[in-house]
């Protein structure tokens, strides 16, 4: 997938990996001493591929994408968008946060059309777009709302649609369903998927809930902890929409749970 | 969401209750002055304030010492306090933000701002007095100093916890700085700001009566202090509720300009 046919008439840019993550090492101070999070993580994702980091809590999982995000540095090691390095935070990598992480003092609207403004000044072709986004979303009526009188699926569901709208190349998503009760994760899970199947972003999302990473992800990367370091990769190779209940799923269920016990 | 409103149409105790102790007040301050318990040269009955209080409201200018002076003292005052507030905010607001996000202005301007603050603000008046004379600059050099403290406070509190993830919110969307102070920053900490110049607008009226104390012609203060030394106690009462009755329409009305101008200070709880 990653290797092009024709390298020699293919620019470098179209030939490299969406994102490709070398060696990357990070330390934290904790009292003392130096505690090692992320141990030489190497990774890569094609364009279009959706990848699920897989891991127990404190394996680091979360540190990898603020890393990848921006928002903290690494002690050493290389992360490359289309073959260019990655520096500051930016609309190309946008995040979807556990946390609800939209402005109190916006609706709904506003909230999704915030990062749009710089990039479509058209007031009215703004509007057409926050309202497409809303639709797609499944909000259509609830545009007006403030964040605090809507249930916290819908605020995922918002905070979804305000990076979406930017069209980022690559969405990395922070166990976004992590604080949402079951029946409303499933249908956040079939929506993303959805999403990810008309808008063909590249997706990153770092989960410790083995049967989500079993029905979202192309491919697994399984953590482990002390310090963090990638196990294994698990191509999950099950068809879409892929059913709870096979044996298959039952089956690459299983290996990732063996996968995450090892000592 | 429609709130649904729980249908009332009598009156109830709990609407009643805020209104007790003032009626029963009011009752005693009667039976006292009707039995003469107090003489009136020490408290006036309630009827005497009414009129006193007519008096200097609506009364034909010059029919007696105090008569329809009410405009001319408030409008002064008002001049005074608006005056001394908007100074104390121009100051307060800027200074607060930059002291709430930035460790190196906070540790530049906090302790000499702490230890400014421990200092009364009455202590201010006879050096006020030297450098102002008697007048509205002092007053106003009053207000400002006092009503500062309480804004800048508000102010660094609220810009200094500003939930980070807003700003990682802003920052993968590619917002700018400027346009992040703007539309993030200052927002976020604007229920703070709107605490602050509430806080600041009531300090501003306590030290404009102190200010007004040291001998200028006219202001709500001047008139209570005037009327002391003439031993118009009806005259100090009328100007005590006029300036309670001012500082509450004023804050009223700081919070109606605020809800109506900033979404952030209607929407944020």
């Amino acid at each position: 997938m990653i290797s092009s046919p024709k390298p020699a008439t293919r620019s470098p840019e179209r030939a490299a990996p969406l994102l490709s993550v070398q060696g990357l090492t990070k330390t934290f101070q904790v009292g003392d001493k130096r505690q090692t999070v992320l141990d030489n993580i190497s990774f890569a994702a094609a364009a279009g591929e959706f990848i699920c980091i897989l891991g127990p809590s404190g394996c680091g999982k979360s540190t990898l994408l603020k890393i990848i995000a921006g928002f903290l540095r690494s002690d050493s090691g290389e992360i490359r968008e289309r073959g260019r390095p990655v520096g500051k935070p930016g609309p190309d990598r946008c995040v979807v946060f556990q946390e609800d992480a939209l402005f109190p003092w916006l609706t709904v609207e506003e909230n999704i059309g915030f990062g749009l403004k710089k990039l479509v000044r058209n007031r009215k072709a703004r509007k057409e777009e926050v309202r497409r986004f809303l639709e797609l979303v499944g909000l259509g009526s609830y545009g007006r709302y403030l964040p605090r009188e809507i249930s916290s699926g819908m605020k995922q569901r918002v905070a979804l649609a305000r990076v979406l709208i930017l069209k980022p190349q690559l969405l990395l998503m922070d166990e976004p369903f992590g604080a949402l009760d079951a029946q409303t994760r499933e249908e956040m899970q079939d929506l993303l998927l959805d999403l990810w199947r008309r808008l063909s972003h590249t997706i990153l999302f770092v989960t410790h809930d083995i049967s989500e990473a079993v029905a979202l992800a192309d491919r697994v990367l399984v953590m482990g902890r002390g310090p963090g370091h990638i196990r294994c990769e698990v191509t999950v190779t099950l068809e879409r929409p892929r059913k709870k209940e096979t044996d298959d799923f039952h089956q690459f269920y299983r290996h990732m749970r063996d996968q995450l016990r090892e000592p | 969401m429609n709130l649904q409103r729980s249908g009332q149409p009598s009156l109830s105790w709990k609407q009643l209750a805020p209104w007790i102790i003032p009626a029963l007040f009011i009752l005693l301050w009667f039976v006292v002055s009707r039995a003469g318990w107090i003489p009136p040269y020490l408290m006036p009955g309630p009827s005497d304030i009414v009129m006193a209080g007519r008096d200097y409201l609506f009364g034909q200018a010059g029919s007696g010492p105090y008569a329809g002076r009410f405009l001319d003292d408030a409008g002064t005052s008002l001049v005074r306090v608006g005056l001394g507030f908007f100074l104390a905010a121009l100051a307060g607001i800027p200074l607060g933000i930059l002291s709430g996000r930035v460790p190196l202005a906070r540790k530049l301007v906090s302790s000499s701002i702490n230890a400014l603050r421990a200092v009364p603000g009455i202590c201010w008046l006879p050096l006020a007095l030297v450098w102002f004379g008697i007048g509205v600059k002092t007053t106003v050099f009053l207000v400002a100093l006092a009503a500062f403290f309480p804004i800048y406070l508000n102010a660094a509190a609220g810009a200094r916890q500003i939930n980070p993830i807003w700003y990682q919110s802003g920052a993968m969307m590619g917002v700018s700085y400027g346009r992040g102070v703007y539309a993030i920053l200052l927002p976020a900490s604007m229920p703070s700001i709107m605490t602050g110049l509430r806080l600041g607008l009531g300090i501003a009226w306590a030290y404009l009566v102190l200010g007004e104390l040291t001998g200028v012609p006219n202001g709500l203060g001047a008139v209570i202090m005037d009327a002391r030394m003439l031993g118009r106690i009806d005259i100090i009462v009328v100007g005590i509720i006029i300036i309670a009755v001012m500082g509450r329409l004023s804050d009223l009305i700081l919070k109606g300009v605020l809800t109506a101008c900033f979404k952030s200070a209607r929407r944020m709880p």
